[in-house]
């Protein structure tokens, strides 16, 4: 496979797999490598692979609905395609793109950030990717499927009851859907549990928590939000497949079910979501905006603080999606008091970005312009938010293209800009190499002119009345020319985001190479050889600051004297400690993927017996319970390593182990 | 740097010019334009201006935040921006670590300017969640009952007449009309999905939610015809879910409701008729997938082509009409079409009684006439993906020939 590229993904090929059915797995290469490896890089990797191609799924999406909406009336699409590509579009862009890639950056950069060898739960963390692919394929089958009986889900990203019911859309599409954002949840809760158990206990030593760095500390608190609002969507997604194949009335209005439940149960979940999706992304710009001024992060306790806060007080603002739905005067005016509110600590983090360049020497590469212009795209994004928490005024924005407007500024000026960001800023740690800076700074260019063409115009469209989610428009309302722009600011945006990944997977192949810590960074994963070897530290560092590699690059004799301390420690207790491979959690997700598929693709024969439909639910069902059996039963041990003088692997005990 | 950026810099400067010309151009060209039949910006009653007083505020109080925070975030990314080599190898700044005071000072400036819009937003909540104490006596009442895909409305207080025994409230479709200058409250409810009830010049949106008892109010200031559409997805033709409010000064508006609280309009056939020369109708053009409904002369003075709707039409032929009337039912329209006094009493589809004195028909996506009235009946699945009329069509195998659509059409066009 050519994704096996970097050094770190070919090192040399182990002994064969013994026979045993429980015999630890040790090919580090080829397809198999990849299918049973634990390593949080590669995962990180194959996370940040599968995301970005399910962005670039999203985005071709996008640019059939801009190009259906260029004209008045345009007929290029049905209603029913345009209405299944909105849905997509929602759903790929948040499920399947931006959590998966800042799960990828949690992933790979997170251990390395708290000097850590691998995350608490490495099999565990190989479930949740392979979970996540799983739900990834459930969500896209329909598209491969006869559309009049199937298709891929089309009833909007937040699926309001009861239009997704049996009665209103008998087709599985919506099937797919709820088994699809099932498993997805099933991924992310799994990952979460890994990060926080990770954070809180796999730190080196002397790295306390207000030294983490704050992209661990938005992983964290990411990772906390994640396993406290998923579950309200969870029980909302079971409902809903209780009401559409077991015949209850959760949101079954003929048997007294109450649709406004489904859309608390959502908003609980969805709200949290839109932090889920910006706090990773505020966590990388707090790391690029210090490296490139050069000086650490202005009010580092307060940034965290307003995180956390930020955090808790998502859980208050749901129902703010929810102005329009007649919640009488006291309710909304206390979730408009409480959205303003969360206003305060997201301005205090664009105050201290703003003195952490103050003062500084601000290196202006391809990172940092990603980076201001996440600050100034996502101050607009907060702009319109604040305008939508006057809740009179969202009486009118509410589902207009003003809406349209703002949380597109705040997930692609915001969060998909940060996650750009990141890949410029680790790729040289991830692969050794580095982008050339005029093409990073034309796809930034392009982009940032493509994205304020397409979304800028937006606001006026909504405030002139465009409803969101039509798939067409009369030439009389004054839509024509806004709509055209924003189509052409969409192939701007498009041709942008192609140049970029044109130029990433150059450079992939056949970029410049980069030495160690080439922007002369601040965090430990900079300490560390690009690529990083596959136990990351050579000795685990001891950290002396909340900047701990800019410390140790002025300590040096202190900190060379604790290292070869604590390398004859280690040396002492066996080697570097590493976690063995396991097939088992990819069989178990495997498992899960057939069972999904069986529950969510096939009717109920009438009458008793076993239907394709229970037929392959049980297989699935069976497929994933010897998964998690042989799992239990490999136990967790894992190898040593040991280094020559250069981090070279001399010798490796795998086998021994056996 | 590659060779051709200085081209690229001169396309690119090309660029900016047409676009600036373009812009100049003409106010077609203009995306800030906010001046539309659905426009939240140039408003026509008290609530769409309450709505829009408290935007303003949110939009004065953003920018100036925006003026000061972006001109600190643009003059220190100019001021400490590394110029060149020297710079950018020069030794790192201090490292300092922040300064609690100036965080101190600008989280109780955030406080403050959220306060200023969080004031005027609580008074409009309770200004626009219900009518004022004073004026409630003079309010008039109507329930709005969404459809997939069309608006059901509901005169609680019209008794209109069945036949000559007996009576039922006044039910009417896609086109509200309202007493200008009074206080409409307007009750929201929902037959299937959830809708969302919005005439952006006269109020923001509230959904009709299942089991759920909504209300809005909203008050036209002058005699005007207001644009509105459905604002929840609800569903395949959700796009084209739209209708229309119609203001109407006092008596003006009680002419239009006795008009309407008659039964349908009965155009007899004579002898006479059957020898008079047959209106000739233009030939019948196709329409293609999602072509526009509507016309411009329509948008010139819309409320004038509403009122003269209320007319019966000029050239109609009687023996047409009484011919589609007997279609009418033939065909079995009037299992799910109610036009009272001719034994038309369904309940799934709009009310037809007087459809031919509205402006609009597909649920506000056509415009009232001949010829559009021919492509709804022809092909209704065509014009509304997934509607159920055109599932009738197909489930009950209904078929006309365009000579039985005429005489529908007529027949239609007749019921004022």
């Amino acid at each position: 496979m050519e994704l096996a590229k970097s050094a770190y993904l070919t090192r040399e090929e182990h002994a064969p797999a013994q026979p045993r059915l429980l015999a630890h797995p040790t090919g580090k290469t080829g397809l198999w490598g990849w299918l049973i490896t634990v390593d949080h890089k590669r995962i990180g990797f194959l996370y940040g692979f599968f995301a970005l191609f399910f962005f670039l799924v999203g985005g071709f999406e996008a640019l059939l609905i801009r190009t259906q909406l260029m004209v008045p009336n345009n007929d290029l699409l049905t209603a029913q395609q345009y209405n299944t590509l909105f849905t997509m579009h929602g759903t790929t862009m948040i499920f399947l793109a931006v959590m998966p890639l800042s799960s990828a950056f949690f992933n790979f950069i997170m251990p390395l950030q708290i000097g850590a060898r691998d995350v608490a739960f490495p099999r565990l963390n190989a479930f949740s990717l392979w979970t996540f692919v799983a739900g990834a394929i459930i969500l896209n089958i329909g598209w491969f499927l006869p559309q009049a009986t199937h298709g891929a889900p089309d009833g909007g990203w937040f699926g309001y009851a009861p239009l997704t019911s049996k009665t209103f859309i008998p087709k599985h599409s919506i099937d797919y859907w709820v088994m699809g954002l099932q498993l997805l949840g099933v991924a992310s809760i799994a990952a979460s549990l890994n990060f926080i158990v990770t954070i809180i206990n796999m730190r080196a030593p002397g790295m306390t928590m207000m030294r983490l760095p704050v992209f661990t500390w938005m992983t964290l608190i990411t990772s906390f939000l994640i396993i406290l609002s998923f579950p309200a969507i969870t029980i909302a997604l079971v409902e809903l497949m209780m009401d559409r194949n077991f015949g209850t009335g959760f949101f079954e209005v003929s048997l007294g079910g109450m649709p406004i439940l489904w859309q608390h149960l959502f908003w609980v979940f969805g709200h949290p979501e839109v932090y889920i999706l910006i706090l990773p992304a505020m966590g990388i710009i707090s790391e690029i905006l210090p490296t490139f001024s050069r000086k650490p992060l202005f009010g580092y306790p307060i940034v965290v603080f307003s995180g956390a806060a930020i955090g808790f007080l998502g859980f208050a603002v749901w129902s703010h999606h929810m102005f329009t739905t007649g919640m009488g005067t006291v309710a909304t005016a206390a979730f408009a008091l409480a959205t303003m509110a969360i206003a305060v600590p997201t301005g205090v983090k664009i105050f201290n970005w703003i003195g952490t360049l103050w003062g500084g020497h601000l290196q202006m590469r391809t990172p940092m312009m990603f980076a201001l212009g996440f600050v100034w795209m996502f101050m607009i994004g907060g702009f319109s938010g604040v305008m939508h928490a006057a809740a009179p005024a969202d009486a009118q924005q509410q589902d207009s293209y003003f809406v349209i407007a703002h949380f597109h500024y705040v997930l692609i000026g915001g969060s998909l800009f940060a996650l750009l960001a990141g890949i410029h800023y680790w790729f040289p740690l991830m692969f050794g190499r580095k982008v050339s800076e005029f093409w990073g700074k034309l796809s930034f260019w392009v982009i940032f002119v493509g994205f304020n063409v397409t979304f800028f115009p937006m606001h006026f469209l909504g405030l002139n009345g465009m409803p969101r989610r039509t798939f067409t428009y009369d030439p009389n309302l004054g839509w024509n020319f806004p709509n055209l722009l924003a189509t052409i600011g969409s192939y701007i945006l498009g041709l942008g985001v192609l140049i970029y990944f044109i130029v990433m997977a150059y450079t992939y192949f056949r970029g410049q190479r980069v030495k160690r810590d080439i922007w002369d960074g601040r965090t430990l994963e900079w300490s560390l050889p690009n690529p990083p070897p596959e136990y990351n530290f050579r000795v685990i560092p001891t950290v002396h600051a909340r900047d701990a590699w800019w410390y140790e690059k002025h300590h040096r004799e202190e900190i060379a004297r604790e290292n070869a301390e604590h390398a004859r420690e280690e040396d002492a207790h066996g080697g570097i400690h590493m976690p063995f491979g396991s097939i088992w959690p990819f069989v178990t997700s495997l498992g899960i993927l057939i069972g999904a598929i069986g529950f969510s693709a096939f009717a109920p024969i009438p009458g008793p017996g076993i239907g394709p439909k229970l037929g392959i639910s049980l297989v699935g069902g069976a497929v994933m319970l010897i998964g998690i059996y042989f799992w239990s039963l490999e136990g967790n041990e894992g190898y040593h390593l040991h280094l020559d003088k250069d981090g070279n692997v001399i010798e490796d005990d795998a086998k021994a182990h056996h | 740097m590659p060779k051709f950026l200085p081209t690229l810099a001169r396309w690119s400067r090309l660029c900016v010019a047409l676009a600036g010309i373009a812009l100049l151009a003409g106010c077609d060209y203009n995306f800030w334009q906010m001046d539309g039949h659905q426009s939240t910006i140039v408003v026509d009653g008290p609530v769409a201006r309450e709505q829009l007083k408290v935007f303003y505020v949110t939009v004065w109080v953003t920018s100036v935040i925006f003026v000061l925070v972006g001109g600190a975030l643009a003059y220190a990314t100019l001021k400490f921006r590394a110029r060149n080599e020297a710079e950018e190898h020069a030794a790192p700044p201090e490292q300092s670590h922040g300064n609690p005071l100036v965080e101190l000072s600008l989280i109780g400036a955030s406080v403050l300017a959220l306060v200023i819009i969080a004031v005027p937003t609580l008074r409009a909540i309770w200004y626009t969640y219900d009518i004022p104490e004073a004026d409630k006596a003079n309010a008039y009442e109507v329930t709005a009952v969404g459809y997939q895909w069309w608006f059901k409305f509901e005169y609680p207080a019209e008794q209109a007449a069945v036949d000559a025994n007996s009576k039922t409230p006044l039910i009417s479709a896609n086109e509200l009309v309202i007493p200008a200058g009074r206080p409409v409250q307007v009750h929201l409810r929902t037959v299937d999905v959830i809708h969302s009830f919005w005439v952006p010049k006269l109020a923001g949106k509230v959904d009709m939610i299942p089991n759920r008892a909504n209300h809005l109010w909203l008050q036209a200031d002058k005699p005007g015809y207001y644009w509105g559409q459905c604002a929840e997805y609800c569903g395949d033709s959700h796009a084209v879910m739209r209708f229309r409010v119609i203001a109407l000064a006092p008596d003006e508006f009680n002419q239009w409701l006795e008009q309407q609280l008659q039964t349908a309009r009965t155009v007899e056939a004579s002898a006479a008729d059957a020898s008079r020369p047959k209106p000739q109708f233009a030939a019948l053009r196709s329409f293609g997938q999602n072509e526009a409904g509507v016309t411009e002369q329509f948008d010139i003075a819309p409320l004038e082509s509403w009122r003269a709707k209320q007319e019966p039409e000029r050239n109609e032929d009687p023996a047409l009409i009484a011919r589609g009337r007997e279609l009418f039912a033939a065909k079995t329209c009037n299992t799910c079409h109610t036009v009272r006094g001719h034994a038309a009493a369904g309940i799934l589809g709009p009310d037809l009684t007087h459809v031919g004195s509205r402006s609009t028909i597909a649920g506000g996506l056509l415009e009232n006439n001949r010829e559009q009235l021919h492509r709804w009946i022809s092909n209704p699945a065509a014009v509304k993906p997934g509607n159920k009329m055109g599932k009738a069509y197909v489930d009950n195998r209904i078929t006309m020939t365009p000579e039985e659509e005429t005489a529908i059409v007529a027949y239609l066009e007749s019921l004022k």
